[in-house]
């Protein structure tokens, strides 16, 4: 038990002394690893609000599909009925003729009665979807098109729609491609860094490995290092977002308060220990490779 | 305790530091390694703690084939094996103190207990004086007597001694001597390297000699020269 302790204090202890006699390496890759991790997590906000700007349109932008007037009302129903069970379809509702005069009248007709001017009600039933994925839509659109016995038209308010979802995938490819390559370079300073401090102490190496230390024991320094090294970079990134939060978050929300942008706490504290966590992970992995690969333990 | 069959070590760049090497090493035995510069004496003390392997045939060291063992399995090795190494292998950044105890620390075995056991090792090698100095503040001589405490502070079962009175004097070396003597006498086996003429042949011990490679002489009671 007191040579676990023992080591775990030398582990510890090496480790932090090593980051120190090495504080220019260590400094840059900190600060490596805090910038990789802002643009992350700026990458997952932006992308978040995408996602929500997505799904908020397409609650707006109903589907509506009309009925003829001359359709069988137990087909539609059974359109109705198997529309509801598809995937990104959230709600369907059946507006009726009646319902779709009164509206109409509310909108526009307010004092007069319609029907007296018209004698016939002239506006057709239709069948409204509100949609949980918007992606869905045009191919749902066009499967009811298909269906010319039941409905006349079709209406979808697809262009805002499609942009959007072309712009969220784009935004996600680029945003992808981007944390691939800085985490790359977060990774490599990393594993630079803890390169440089296995040559440093080299000469302690070889004697503890000839004395019978461990191969555990040889590299647990080392790989705290790197993880110390991501959890740093990880906890300023974390401090920036929060701070931005806090700054920037007020201002957009006023100024373009029609956007759903994630400016929630929630969010934003799920993100600071989500970057944590990468940071760790990411200095762990750069300093374990570079362990594997120069200490030869 | 100690056994080589059969063994042969070639150096990657070529050279045939070890040929056919056979001998067997009792526990507690003392015993002589003499042969010329760059017969292979360092190179079959690096076999008995693995620090490097043989070619062919099989180094026993207490009944366990250590050409044989798993990585894992080394720092179990070499935690019974002290050694004194030619060159010293001291840190230069460690006073002796530091030198010594590093052993242990490298170990996780480094305590108040096992901090009694480098002053003693330190007082061994009446090196007391010196702990807090560090190598490139010592003669040659302490700094060989640093590496002997180092060897000796783990009190391992085996002590294998390369050359350990090279830098030192007439009456420095008889003491470096007898401390390996006391350790053979607590129960160590010690195997020592050495082209110290006057003592090999004063001491009158079991002497191996080799000789490019091959073992040209195993003499009970023997001196330097056959
Ligand atoms: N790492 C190495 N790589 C290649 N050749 C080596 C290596 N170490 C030793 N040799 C060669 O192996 C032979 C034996 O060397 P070794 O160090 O075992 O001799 P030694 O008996 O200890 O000599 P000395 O008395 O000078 O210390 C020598 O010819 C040497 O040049
Ligand atoms: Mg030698």
């Amino acid at each position: 038990m007191t040579a676990k302790l023992n080591v775990l204090r030398y582990v510890l202890g090496a480790a932090m002394l090593g980051l120190w006699r090495n504080r220019t390496m260590t400094l840059g890759a900190v600060v490596t690893t805090a910038v990789m991790l802002v643009t992350l997590a700026a990458f997952l906000a932006i992308n978040d609000t995408l996602n929500e700007m997505v799904t908020a349109l397409g609650r707006k932008s109903n589907l509506i599909a009309y009925v003829r007037d001359d359709a069988r009302p137990s087909r539609v129903t059974e359109i109705m009925q198997d529309l509801e069970q598809r995937p990104g379809v959230g709600e369907v509702v059946f507006v009726t003729k009646e319902d779709a005069l009164r509206i109409f009248q509310e909108r526009f007709f307010d004092q007069r009665d319609v029907i007296d001017i018209l004698q016939a009600n002239p506006l057709p039933a239709s069948v409204e979807l509100r949609m949980d994925d918007p992606a869905v839509l045009p191919a749902l659109a066009d499967e009811l098109r298909g269906m010319t016995g039941v409905f006349e038209s079709v209406a979808v308010p697809l262009d805002v729609v499609e942009r959007l979802v072309s712009i969220s995938n784009v935004s996600r490819a680029a945003g992808t491609a981007m944390i691939v390559a800085l985490t790359a370079v977060a990774l490599f300073v990393i594993a630079n860094t803890i390169r440089i401090a296995v040559y440093a102490r080299r000469q302690e190496i070889e004697i503890m490995k000839l004395v019978g230390a461990t191969d555990w024991f040889v590299r647990g320094p080392f790989i705290i290092e790197g993880a110390f090294i991501g959890l740093v970079g990880a906890t300023l990134a974390a401090v920036a977002l929060v701070v931005m939060y806090l700054q920037v978050a007020p201002t957009i929300t006023r100024l373009i308060s029609f956007l759903p942008i994630a400016t929630d706490v929630s969010f934003v504290r799920n993100l600071a220990v989500f970057i944590v966590l990468v940071g760790l992970v990411v200095g762990s992995i750069g300093s374990y490779v570079s362990v594997r690969r120069y200490l030869a333990v | 305790m100690i056994v080589l069959q059969n063994v042969s070590k070639v150096y990657p760049n070529g050279t045939r530091a070890l040929d056919d090497v056979s001998l067997q090493i009792e526990e507690r035995e003392f015993v002589f390694l003499v042969g010329p510069s760059g017969a292979g004496k360092t190179t079959l003390i690096r076999l008995i703690n693995r620090d490097t392997s043989p070619d062919s045939g099989n180094v026993f060291v207490e009944n366990t084939d250590v050409t044989r063992i798993s990585r894992r399995e080394i720092p179990k090795l070499r935690r019974r094996v002290g050694v004194i190494y030619q060159d010293y292998k001291l840190l230069p950044g460690l006073s002796v103190r530091q030198n010594v105890e590093f052993v242990l620390k490298s170990t996780g075995e480094f305590n108040g207990r096992t901090s009694k056991w480098v002053d003693e090792a330190l007082a061994l090698v009446q090196l007391s004086d010196r702990a807090d100095h560090h190598p490139h503040e010592l003669s040659g001589g302490e700094q060989q007597r640093t590496a002997i405490a180092r060897a000796i502070v783990r009190r391992c079962p085996i002590l294998v001694a390369d050359e350990p009175t090279g830098n030192l004097d007439h009456a420095t070396s008889w003491d470096t001597i007898q401390l390996l003597v006391r350790i053979n006498a607590l129960g160590a086996t010690v195997l020592m390297a050495t082209h110290n003429r006057e003592i090999v042949d004063t001491m009158r011990r079991r002497v191996i000699e080799i000789a490019n490679g091959k073992v040209v002489r195993d003499e009970l009671g023997g001196g330097y020269d056959g």
